[in-house]
């Protein structure tokens, strides 16, 4: 699920980079120095992940992390996520580099909802916490199927028609990232819970509401 | 084809025939030499249809084998994998350094 080159109009190109430029320096700046090589370690993951093909019928779809991404970075998701599309723009050719802006936008947005989602739901538990991780992963890409159906509507497409096709091309995704976050979140609630305090929470005493 | 059915041009019918034996031999090396004159046109046409529905043949398994190769060259390498990981990775050894040499001239000083 990434925009190509030449399908968005100019507007809604140079409006996708100008947002996704300001809430990636929004999420650089909440960045903690501290948090950088988890936050490495996410994009890496989120890099080669769309490399692991789901075969769909006669086409195929890649996995894509947005959710486990926002559930284990919080604010910092924007940054890691516009990081790997960028290199899977010029590596992999997933993409066009001109719909970089639109392209985080459609995986970045729904990765911060998730992270805000998860920090939100998840209780003490392990149990818990990774059914609401696996909630996350599952909603990040039917979120970012969305934001895909609503940019191309802006580019004259029918909302509901691009919606319907891409929410039903990626039901296998859906269900495959649910169990693969809840099972990476349960299984990082049992060796390493303090991964899972993203720093968005910690650092900011300013947003209670996220408590 | 022109002369197949009348008998007063055979001279011109065998010289077609010749020529065309000619061409046949010139393309593909892999017919033998055949005794034109004894060649019927229908036969020649038989011969030059099978020829050319075999080449297409082979033909089109060489589109698909392009076709698949093309393919495969579409899909990103190990190298470029490693190479984005080892690019995620330097990005934010540099940030992380940059990072630290911000935080530690305080303690120092």
């Amino acid at each position: 699920m990434h925009i190509s080159d030449g399908v968005l109009p100019i507007s809604v190109t140079v409006g996708g980079y100008a947002a996704s430029a300001a809430i990636a320096a929004w999420s650089a700046h909440r960045t903690r120095s501290e948090e950088l090589p988890k936050v490495a370690v996410v994009t890496a993951a989120f890099f080669v992940a769309s490399l692991i093909q789901v075969p769909f019928g006669p086409t195929s779809v890649h996995l894509l992390i947005p959710g486990l991404a926002g559930a284990l970075l919080g604010a910092s998701a924007f940054l890691a996520i516009g990081l790997g599309l960028l290199l899977q723009s010029m590596l992999f050719q997933f993409g066009g580099l001109t719909a970089l802006g639109a392209n985080a936008l459609m995986m970045g947005v729904p990765a911060l909802l998730c992270g805000v989602f998860f920090q939100r739901f998840k209780g003490r538990t392990r149990r818990r916490q990774a059914i609401i991780g696996g909630l996350a992963g599952a909603l990040g890409t039917a979120l970012a199927a969305l934001v895909l159906a609503l940019l191309l509507a802006t580019g004259g497409e029918d909302f509901f028609g691009v919606a319907k096709i891409a929410l039903a091309a990626h039901v296998p995704v859906v269900v495959i990232e649910g169990l693969v976050s809840a099972f990476t979140i349960g299984f990082l609630a049992k060796v390493k819970p303090a991964l899972l305090e993203p720093a968005f929470v910690q650092s900011e005493k300013a947003a209670p509401c996220l408590r | 084809m022109n002369g197949c059915n009348d008998t007063p041009r055979r001279g011109k019918k065998l010289l077609t025939t010749v020529i065309v034996c000619a061409c046949l031999m010139l393309a593909a090396e892999s017919a033998p030499a055949q005794t034109p004159a004894e060649e019927s046109p229908q036969e020649l046409a038989a011969l030059l249809a099978e020829q050319s529905s075999s080449l297409a043949g082979e033909l089109r398994r060489i589109q698909r084998e392009i076709a698949a190769l093309r393919a495969d060259l579409d899909k990103p390498g190990i190298q470029e994998v490693f190479g984005g990981i080892g690019y995620i990775f330097g990005l934010f050894g540099t940030a992380a350094f940059v990072a630290s040499r911000r935080r530690d001239p305080k303690p120092k000083e």
